[in-house]
């Protein structure tokens, strides 16, 4: 029986020919684990987010996502972007953009909202949200076509400082009750050993992958980082 | 009591209208939240050289502005899919190259060219019942199939990438709105002409957009606002002897102030 969720094998990815974002990157993610994936900014994080939900195709390599191209597996998979682009003064409500996006019955939408602590935003236009609740909105989104993995870009982006820890209890809580395999994109490096069971380091090509406790060494951390980055967040 | 609906060019026009001004502010609600209202400007304009090659052909050229308007839409869907070139720039030139070989064209043709300036301005006195049978089949056609992926349509609108990621083809979706918002533009070509068509696909939903709550009831405004701007240009243009398209267009203008208004008093007054 597989037990890898995800399985990358040699990609490498390029927008433009001869200016490759992500080089020769493999990496293999279990199932049900928490997977952090973290890298400078344009260390080609996003982009190899993106190539495992499908939405982008590797130049070159594999991906299998529970043993099948993410392209044709997107029923097993929930997304949520570092940011939803959409004009501002579009017309939804969250329960119209839950249905839509799932189009199954309307309990099962408040069911959602009910988990996500966030029923009362319901009829609430999807442009008047704040950073935290559009965030919250997109997770309960992805979770509706019950998803055996869920990819999170950068998900605390849009929320305050304070709110960032909350925000992955969540995150861990979903994990819990929905038994789903987590890999994120996150620049909270200090947070990767309290949140994650393994972690993916990348620059454009690998640099780490493992249990943080063993991969996440002072040498990775400084080539990722530079020099002066603690994997600790001091508190004044 | 209506001496108006006595006349049988009047029925036509009422009865294409009535499923016309419903199909372009529905597709409207799509388009202008897709920041597309440009390409069915463009769509119309481009249209002029399937008319002028009908007339040259002597085919119908409602029937010749339909096939360029759903040629020049798939054109643009394909450049815009595999190029790098930007949308407004690809819409500008195909509208403008569109609309120049029309001209030219059209004045290969000896003589003055009623068609020509039917199609420019729209005329309801041109509608014929073929025009009227045309529009009716196609224009329930496209509402069914925008009902049956109203959903669909409502997600890509909001963000492709969403969209993909729940499942929906969005290439083919895509392709599948440029068309059918192309025929519906020229379908209503020949009420308002190619200048004022985009009127009806634009003024109803951001009016409604000002006073909308929800998303099916943004779509409904819309459709009631077009149907009231229809029915109340005709009037307007039957009564005082105004062109029908101006009278249509100034007609959903005056509705969107009045809601504008409306709304601003009610801010202010909060």
């Amino acid at each position: 029986m597989n037990t890898e969720a995800v399985e990358v094998n040699n990609v490498s990815f390029e927008y433009e020919k001869g200016n490759e974002v992500v080089k020769d990157v493999s990496f293999s993610i279990p199932i049900n684990s928490t997977t952090m994936l973290i890298g400078p900014n344009g260390s080609g994080k996003t982009t190899l987010l993106k190539i495992m939900v499908g939405l982008l195709l590797p130049s070159s390599g594999s991906v299998k996502v529970y043993g099948v191209e993410p392209k044709d597996n997107r029923s097993d998979t929930g997304y949520v972007p570092q940011k939803l682009y959409f004009d501002q003064t579009f017309p939804i409500t969250v329960k119209e953009f839950l249905k839509f996006s799932y189009g199954g019955p309307d309990k099962y939408v408040f069911e959602m909202l009910e988990n996500l602590g966030i029923r009362d935003l319901a009829g609430s236009l999807i442009g008047k949200l704040s950073g935290g609740q559009l965030q919250r909105v997109l997770i309960a989104r992805s979770l509706l076509g019950n998803p055996k993995i869920l990819f999170l870009d950068e998900p605390v982006s849009g929320i305050d400082m304070g709110g960032e820890q909350n925000f992955y209890d969540l995150i861990k809580e979903i994990q819990n009750k929905f038994d789903v395999t987590v890999v994120m994109v996150s620049h909270e490096v200090h947070l990767v050993s309290r949140i994650a069971d393994q972690v993916i380091c990348i620059n454009k090509e690998m640099l780490c992958s493992g249990a943080p406790e063993n991969a996440l060494l002072p040498e990775v951390v400084e080539k990722l980082y530079g020099k002066h980055t603690s994997l600790y967040k001091h508190h004044c | 009591m209506f001496e108006i609906l006595q006349l049988e060019f009047m029925q036509r026009a009422f009865i294409a209208g009535i499923i016309l001004a419903p199909l372009l502010s529905v597709l409207g609600a799509f388009t202008t939240l897709r920041k597309m209202s440009f390409f069915a400007d463009g769509i119309a304009h481009a249209s002029l050289l399937g008319v002028a090659l009908a007339i040259i052909a002597g085919v119908t050229p409602f029937n010749g502005a339909l096939v360029a308007g759903l040629l020049f839409g798939v054109l643009t869907f394909l450049l815009e899919r595999y190029t790098k070139l930007a949308t407004d720039a690809i819409i500008g030139i195909i509208f403008t190259t569109g609309l120049a070989l029309g001209i030219i064209i059209i004045s290969l043709q000896p003589g003055y060219q009623p068609d020509l300036i039917s199609f420019l301005f729209g005329n309801i006195l041109a509608i014929t019942w073929s025009n009227v049978w045309l529009i009716l089949v196609l224009s329930s056609i496209i509402l069914s199939l925008v009902f049956l992926l109203f959903r669909q349509l409502t997600l890509l609108s909001l963000s492709e990438e969403l969209a993909w990621t729940s499942g929906i083809s969005t290439k083919y979706l895509n392709l599948f709105f440029y068309i059918m918002v192309s025929v519906s533009v020229v379908l209503g070509v020949k009420l308002l002409g190619i200048i004022l068509v985009s009127a009806l696909l634009i003024t109803p939903p951001v009016t409604a957009k000002l006073i909308t709550q929800s998303f099916r009831s943004y779509v409904f405004l819309s459709v009631i606002f077009s149907l009231i701007a229809f029915i109340g240009g005709l009037f307007v243009s039957y009564y005082f002897d105004f062109p029908s398209g101006a009278s249509i267009v100034v007609s959903a203008t005056t509705i969107f102030a009045i809601v504008f208004a409306v709304k601003i008093t009610w801010q202010n007054s909060k």
